[in-house]
Order: structure tokens, then sequence, then C-alpha cells
């Protein structure tokens, strides 16, 4: 029973499986639950927060899946590539697909309000390219070091980005 | 927090039946997975994945959903953070949702055999087909479902509150979810996907505004501001007003209601122990032990001085002894006499007298010698100056040189002594007229005063600023890459290219002849020079404005430097204590300015419409795909669904909204979902447990036979 207590857990679940898989294969979770406690806090187990990593009702485990070491997850494609890939250029075009139904540009008349304050803003600074309502705010911005002003046109997406 | 996870482990796993299917609503923000047919999903958590180390063993452990952040700290979370499995809202990373769904059937209790229940699972309208396979497989592979079903959340929602009757057959659903919004039409029960039109704008977007501008407008508070915390904020305080024109209007008023309308979040904050000034005793005390100590030092040093004195006289007295003793021996026997007492000749002996004697007067304390010295020595040493150069020897000559030199230094230092009186002079007339004007006149001449310091005060904080507005932009320089923004050149740099360029200009054919001359070399003097003298000028107006500063201090009591801080909000003041209203975080503005960008996404720069205008779009699109003139019901029955829908005064903003978009007189009714969180589980549950829902459920042979093409056609039909 002892020889159960190695540090590493793929290892752990190796020597189950290996020896005695049928006696083992009923205590199974409990036993990895009791190995880890050696090396866990109390009450990390008890709230049982930690994913165990062999699971019974899975055909194939995590581990087996993605193998330690190798790069994972790397190879998931973003959304952007997912859109590319489907071509959606190659179906009829009033079918409803991921991209077909994204709202275009509202009609109506676009309002701006103050940066800062979040008043109306009939002004914009000619230097920041940011908007103000008035001129304690006109003050304030001008007083404000380069790190804000970006972080403030940031929230509208009109920060200058160098790439 | 409204949302609760729930995580227990069901235990009754075993008990039902493998017809019944699992339901799971798979939505950005939680996960809520269940049987069909009951009213309440068994387990709830945050649909996200953290990998953090161990601090002990080092192992990387995987944690599913959101846990108490205190059990974290065994952890080492800096390189995990939490990350989700969706990208807007399509899932992508299927490595983290098979964590979720593992984590989600060992808690509904999956124990011992494959899961073999028709799993129903939700997903976004028009889901990629690329991203429906790798969750058909991932579901058919690992984990031995038998068969799978997806369906769109929305519609969903729509059905079950159909069932309950809130709303229609015919009508809206505007579901709003963790980071789009979706408007999607019903006809007959089936939802219209052709008119359906998706807003990537949801609750995570107004969490992250209201972050930052919290974060901006409170810098030194950034730390408080985490993502779960300004969550709980938008949950408690945000609303939507009906019109952000009057709204906004009445705080840039400042009217009453704006100050009954900004809530206050007074952060945990202890007061600094105030010291009271001493009381009077304290002073007395204080007083009388500075004066006891003064008077000790005053004796130790009494005491060593005539403790030195004495020894000086002792000394001298044994000097002039041996003088006398001197005076009988011989001159031969001298040497011999002398070697005991260690002195070598008699002159020695003098000269060591004349010193003791001098070190003597000068310890008690006269000082008569000293100032006849220089005077004597001045007349004596500039004999040599009158005779001409002729007449004198070469060493005669270096002796005058030495002479004239030692004279005009000594007058020079005589002229600067006396300069330094008259400055004197003038200085005590000018504060002597000062103090005339101030008794005469007080409240004059306070405020002549205060204006000479805030004029004072603004020059030099102009110029610091400038200096350091040039070296920001200099540094910025460096990190952007980019010509720093706005700050030109100041005068000295301009100065420095200047000379840069015209030294460095090659004219040509003609040889380099920069450094022939000797004024070239002039250059570099001027170059640097010109760097120090810009920093030498305002410090005469800082000396005048300390001056200044500190006679106003004197005279008027309500008086108080200016701080220095240049940028208000950067940096909190430090000279005077904190308050409790530093420790203050007011939400005003922000509490509608915030949803707003459901409604205005031009806001966060997302260009495209709002909830309001969505609805315009998706009844267009319904026109001109279908040439039914079903419209005029479809704003009879608009429910508003999905988490991002419960801010207060949400309903009567979509209403005002779409009734300036329809024509005058259509009838407008906007129902709220009855859970608007929940609804959408619900309503799959009670799909899955009807007599249709076998029949529209795919399994593992379909999908591998069919192929890709037939998963992109599959749709389920909702209404039966």
């Amino acid at each position: 029973m002892v020889e159960w207590f190695f540090w590493n857990r793929a290892d752990i679940t190796r020597k189950v499986f290996c020896d005695d898989e049928l006696f083992l294969w009923g205590l199974g979770q409990r036993v990895l639950r009791v190995a880890f406690e050696e090396m866990m806090e109390q009450e990390v187990i008890e709230a049982e927060m930690i994913l165990p990593t062999h699971l019974r009702f899975k055909k194939i485990q995590m581990h087996e899946k993605y193998p330690k070491g190798q790069a994972r997850g790397r190879h998931w494609k973003h959304l952007k590539q997912i859109i590319q890939a489907e071509n959606y250029q190659n179906y009829p075009a009033d079918e409803p697909n991921y991209v077909n139904i994204e709202t275009p540009p509202s009609m109506h008349p676009r309002k701006h309000i103050c940066d800062i304050t979040g008043f109306e803003a009939p002004y914009s600074d000619p230097r920041t390219h940011l908007r103000y309502a008035n001129t304690e705010v006109f003050k304030l911005i001008r007083s404000l070091p380069n790190e804000y002003v970006q972080r403030y046109l940031a929230l509208r997406n009109a920060a200058v980005v160098l790439k | 927090m409204p949302f609760i996870s729930q995580t227990q482990r069901q235990s009754d796993y075993n008990l039902i039946p493998p017809s019944c299917p699992i339901v799971i609503d798979n939505g950005a923000s939680y996960f809520r997975i269940g049987w069909a047919g009951e009213s309440e999903p068994r387990i709830i958590f945050r649909n996200i994945v953290q990998r953090p180390r161990h601090k002990i063993t080092g192992e990387t452990v995987t944690i599913v959903g959101d846990h108490d952040p205190a059990l974290l700290k065994y952890f080492d979370c800096t390189r995990s953070g939490p990350r989700s499995a969706f990208d807007n809202n399509v899932v992508f990373q299927f490595e983290i949702m098979e964590y979720i769904l593992d984590f989600a059937f060992d808690r509904l209790g999956a124990d011992q055999t494959p899961i073999n229940h028709p799993i129903l699972i939700t997903e976004c309208a028009c889901n990629p087909v690329q991203s429906r396979s790798k969750m058909a497989e991932l579901l058919f592979e690992t984990y031995g479902v038998p068969s799978i079903a997806f369906g769109v959340d929305a519609a969903f929602s729509y059905k079950y509150n159909q069932q309950l009757g809130i709303c229609d057959r015919d009508g809206l659903a505007i579901c709003s979810g963790f980071t789009t919004s979706h408007v999607i039409p019903f006809i007959n029960g089936e939802p219209a996907y052709e008119a359906c039109c998706r807003t990537n704008v949801g609750g995570y977007h107004v969490t992250d505004y209201l972050k930052q501008l919290l974060s901006l407008k409170y810098p030194h508070h950034m730390s408080r501001l985490t993502w779960e915390k300004v969550e709980e904020l938008k949950m408690e305080h945000c609303y939507i007003t009906p019109d952000y024109a009057s709204e906004v209007r009445l705080f840039q008023k400042g009217a009453k209601e704006a100050e009954e309308k900004t809530r206050c979040w007074q952060l945990p904050w202890t007061p600094t122990p105030v010291e009271e000034p001493p009381s009077e005793e304290e002073i007395a005390r204080k007083a009388a032990l500075k004066e006891r100590q003064g008077q000790r030092l005053r004796e130790m040093a009494e005491a060593k001085r005539s403790s030195k004195i004495n020894e000086l006289e002792n000394e001298l007295k044994g000097l002039e002894f041996l003088i006398h003793q001197l005076r009988h021996v011989n001159g031969n026997d001298i040497p011999s006499f002398l070697a005991e007492t260690g002195y070598v000749s008699k002159q020695e002996i003098e000269a060591a007298i004349v010193k003791v004697t001098q070190s003597l007067r000068k310890a008690k304390g006269e000082q008569d010698e000293i100032e006849e010295k220089p005077d004597p020595s001045t007349t004596e040493k500039y004999t040599l100056i009158d005779i001409p150069d002729n007449m004198l020897t070469p060493e005669q000559l270096k002796e005058k040189k030495r002479q004239l030199f030692l004279k005009t230094t000594s007058e020079g230092r005589q002229r600067a002594k006396q300069k330094r009186f008259e400055e004197e002079l003038e200085r005590e007339r000018r504060n002597k007229e000062d103090e005339q004007r101030r008794l005469e006149n007080p409240e004059l001449y306070m405020e002549q005063l205060r204006v000479k310091y805030r004029d004072l005060s603004e020059k030099v904080e102009q110029r610091k600023r400038l200096k350091t507005n040039g070296n920001h932009g200099n540094e910025s320089n460096n990190v952007s890459g980019g010509v720093g923004r706005g700050e030109r050149l100041n005068a000295a740099q301009k100065e420095r290219m200047r000379l840069l360029t015209t030294a460095a200009f090659d004219r040509g054919k003609g040889e380099d002849t920069f450094g022939i001359k000797d004024e070239d070399w002039q250059l570099y003097k001027k170059m640097s020079k010109d760097n120090d003298d810009e920093d030498e000028g305002p410090n005469e107006d800082e000396a005048e404005l300390a001056r200044v500063a500190s006679r106003l201090r004197e005279i008027d009591p309500t008086f108080f430097p200016k701080s220095e801080a240049s940028s208000s909000g950067a940096e909190p003041p430090r000279f005077r204590p904190l308050t409790k209203e530093d420790f203050q975080i007011l939400i005003g503005v922000e509490r509608f300015r915030c949803p707003e960008i459901l409604f205005r996404p031009n806001l966060i720069g997302v260009e495209q419409a709002g909830l309001d205008e969505m609805v315009g779009v998706s009844i267009r699109r319904l026109q001109q795909s279908r040439s039914e003139d079903i419209e005029e019901n479809m704003t009879n029955s608009i429910l508003i669904t999905g988490g991002s829908c419960l801010y207060p005064g949400m309903s009567e903003r979509v209403e005002a909204g779409v009734r300036m978009m329809r024509p005058c007189g259509s009838l407008i009714r906007v129902l709220k979902a009855s859970d608007s969180v929940l609804d959408a589980w619900r309503g799959a549950a009670s799909f899955a447990s009807t007599m249709h829902f076998p029949r529209q459920v795919f399994n593992k042979k379909d999908y591998y036979e069919k192929g890709e093409d037939w998963l992109r056609q599959y749709q389920l039909k909702y209404a039966f």
C-alpha cells in the first residue's frame, strides 16, 4: 500500500492501473484522493475544488488525449479563423449564417458624450481627440498624463495602437 | 450576489433511467446542467477554468468554476488566469470545454459507466458548423453519449414563457447575454433565423466599461476594483434611464435629484491617530528639560575650558623656567641640557612659548590679537610694489608679483564686504518699508502678497510642467517610438539643434574645416551651456516664491501653500492627512452610463445598432424574406430575457425605442421573462421531457454517416 505514494500524480494513476486492476478499481477515486491528501491541505480537499485526473465515465482520459509536454491548445482555431474556414460565400447568401445575422451600423445620428464625466460633449480636444463638456473638464484633460489619455481613448476604441 | 453557484455532488445519478435526457445550458457566463422534466438545474457554476500550480507540490491542477478565493492561496495563480472556452459566443477551445464537462458530469453523480443519457445542449444562433461538429465529436467519443440535440437558448426561453402564457406564438425575443445580444423573431412558434440579428455587446462589456471608468477616476483604488467586485456593483447599482440626455443634464446642473442618485461606496479606512497639540505643561516641561540640558552642556564646556587654560599656563610656566635655566648654563652645554627636555635650541623654546601664550590668550577669549594681524601684514608686505621693475632682482620681481596679487585679492575681499554691508542695509530698509505698509493697510498688503504669490507659483509651475512634459515626451519617445505628442522642442533644444546642424553641415566639395579655428570648439560650450541656463532661470522665481510664501505664512492665518500636484487626478495630495472622503468611491453618472452601451454600442466603439434599433432591423429583414404581412403582431409580444436584461428601467427604454421605429399607433407590448437567467434551461428541460424530443436528436451513427453538411442543416424544431 505504501508503494502508492509517489510524488507525481501520473505515476499514481499508472500504478493503480498496472497492479491489481480489478481489486483497486473499486477503490479508485477514493484511493487517489487519499494519496493526494498527503500533499494537499485539508481544506482544499474538503472543498473538492480540484478536478480529478481520472474519471471513470470517460472513455479517453485527459492525460491520454493531451500528453504532458506537448503544446496544449495552441492548435485551437479562434473565431475569426473558424468563420473563414466555414466558407460562407459558397452557400446562398440569404441563408442565415453566423456572419449574416450581424447587426448593421446604427442609423441614428451619433450623440457624443464626454469621455471623462459622461455629460453631453459638443467639443473635442484637437490635441488628444478626447471629448469634453466644459472648460473645467478641458483643464483636467490638458493636465492628464499621456497614459490616461490613451486609456480614455481605448474606452471608445479610438486609441492609437502601434504594432 | 444574485447568481450563486451550486456544485454539490448529486447522488441520484444511478437512480435515473437512461432514457431521461440530460439538459445543459452552455452559456458564456454560467454553465447549468440538470435533468429533463425538472424545474431547476442541479449544478450551476461559472463557465471558466483555471490551471494554477500548487505551491508545495508543484503540480498543475485544474479548477473549474468559481471557488472560495481564500482557498486559492495555496496555489500560485500568477500564470493562470481564468480561461473560458468561448470566443464571443462560440465554443472554440474544446480542451477547456472538456474540463468543464468533466466537472459537470462528475458533480452530477456520474460514476461508473460512460454517460448513456441523451443530451440536449444549447448553442448560439447560427453556430458555425465546425464548433458544432467538434462538440458532437467530444460528446460522442469521449463520453459515449448515445444521442445529442442542439438548440438555441433564446428560443427555449421564449417557448417556456409562451407556455406560461406570457408571450404569444408570434413575437420577438430580445436576449441579452454575456458577450452578445440577439433579437430573434418567432413565427408560429418557430424562430426565423433569417431575420435574426446579433450585436456583439453584452454584460461582459458593461462590466468592463464600468471597471475602466472607475479605475481611471480613482487610480489609487485600482487594486480594489476587481472584475468580480465591479460586477457586483453593476448588478446592485446600475439602471437604464428612459432618456439619457435629460438624466445627464440633471447631473450636470448639480440638482438635488442628482445628489440622491449618486451612490457612495466607503472603503475600509482607519484614520491615522491624530497627535494632539502638546498641552501647556508638556511645553513647560520640555522647555525646562532643554534648559537643564543646555546648562549642563555649558558647565561641561566651562570645565573643559578652564582645564585647558590650566594646562597651558603650566606649560608656559615650565617653558619660562627652562629659559631661565638656560641663562645659567654655558653655550656648549646647551644641547646636552636640552636633550632631556626634547627641545633642540633656544629659538625653539622661544617659539613654543609664543605659541602657548597665543593659545592661552585665545582660550581666555581675547580677540584683539587676531584683528591686528592683517593690518601690519598688509602694510609691511607691499613694500616692493611701488618700486619700478627695472630696479629689482628676479627674485624681488617674483616677490613683487606675489605682493601685487595679495593686494588685489585683499582689496577685492574688502569691496565684497562693503557690498554685502550695503545690501544688508538695503534689505533692512525694504523690510522696514514693508512693515510700515503692512501696519498702515493690512488688508491691501495681504491681498497684494497673495496675488504676487499666485502669479509666481503659476509661472514656476508652468516652467516646471514644460520641463517635465518635455521630459515625459522624450521618455515616451523611447517607449513608443513616435514623436512626442505636441510638446515641441523647447528653446534650448531648438538652439542646440541649430548649432549641431550648422556645425555638421557638409558644404559639399570643401574639406571639413571644423576645428581649425579655436572659436569652433566654443560650440560645445554653447551647446551645454544652453542646458544650464535653462535650469538657472527659474531659481530666482522660486527663491522669490519661497520668500513670499514665508511672509504670507507669518502674517496670514488662512494661508496654505499650494501643493505641487501637477496632475490633479494622478496622485493623492500628500500635503494634508488623508480623510474619510479619500476612501470613498462615488458612482453617479456611471450608474446609467454603463448600461447605456447596450442601446448605443457606439459609446464603446462597436459600430453596430443598439437593442432598440435591432428590433427595427429584425422586422425589416423579416419583411424582406417573407412576403406575408405579419409584422403588425410582432411588436405585440416582445420578450426580454437573458442575464443582461435585469437592469431596472430596461422595459421602458425598449418600449420607447421601439415606438420610435414603428409606425404610429402600432401595438407595442414589452414583456419580461419570468426568470431571465434560468428560463433558457427551464425551457430546454421542458422541451426535453416532451414526446417530441426523441425525434429531434441525432446519434453517433447519423453523425458519421451523414457528415458535416447534414449537420449544417440540422435545426431543432421547437413547435409541435
